[in-house]
């Protein structure tokens, strides 16, 4: 159930996350797999971009 | 980068991270994972984002959350980017909304942290078939493609 916050729990830069077994995969949620499959067919489409010459 | 973030949790293989994006609607569930898209070769990944539902835990990618914590959202996702690319690589990352609206939100979020987004990656937009250097605030871009220097 969502409860209001006042001050929020925040960080600053970056770091690593904290590893924990409840974080499941979603490499199988329909929304990720409709995502995959609409990025697949815009890279076939548009292939990647061109490399910089340094 | 050194922006406001939340801390997050990620699963052991590094593909899915979780947080809480806290404000007036409350302590929000986020999920964040990286799929690899089949056929790339160096492996390209889709970056997938959203609530999780309550009910199935599955990913909700069409989700209107309007917390007022959009820049603190987008650096951790960015934060997520990082530590996925330190476990799997410094490899494209693909993203796109769900809704033309939801990608140019993702838009202004990129634009509005630009200055320190551009430091510790590259971006791409993709306008007319073609993927062009992310450029803020100039064009609507269809999608990004986002690499770690």
């Amino acid at each position: 159930m969502s409860t209001t916050v006042k001050e929020r729990n925040t960080m600053k830069g970056f770091g690593p996350g904290v590893v924990s077994s409840d974080v499941k995969s979603h490499a199988n949620d329909p929304a990720v797999l409709r995502q995959v499959e609409k990025a697949m067919e815009t890279l076939k489409r548009v292939g990647l971009p061109k490399q910089k010459n340094k | 980068m050194n922006l406001e973030r939340y801390e997050f949790f990620d699963s052991n293989d590094y593909y899915d991270y979780e947080f809480y994006s806290e404000g007036p609607k409350g302590r929000i569930r986020k999920l964040v994972t990286f799929a690899k898209i089949p056929g790339t070769e160096p492996p390209i990944f889709n970056l997938a984002f959203g609530d999780r539902f309550a009910d199935t835990g599955e990913l909700d990618d069409m989700s209107i959350t309007n917390n007022l914590d959009r820049d603190i959202v987008l650096s951790t996702v960015a934060n997520t980017i990082n530590t996925f690319c330190d476990h799997h690589g410094n490899h494209y990352i693909y993203v796109e909304g769900s809704t033309p609206s939801r990608t140019r939100l993702y838009q202004m979020g990129i634009a509005g942290l630009w200055e320190e987004i551009c430091l510790d990656f590259e971006v791409y937009g993709l306008k007319d078939n073609g993927w062009h250097e992310f450029k803020p605030n100039r064009i609507n871009y269809d999608a990004f493609l986002v690499k770690r220097k």
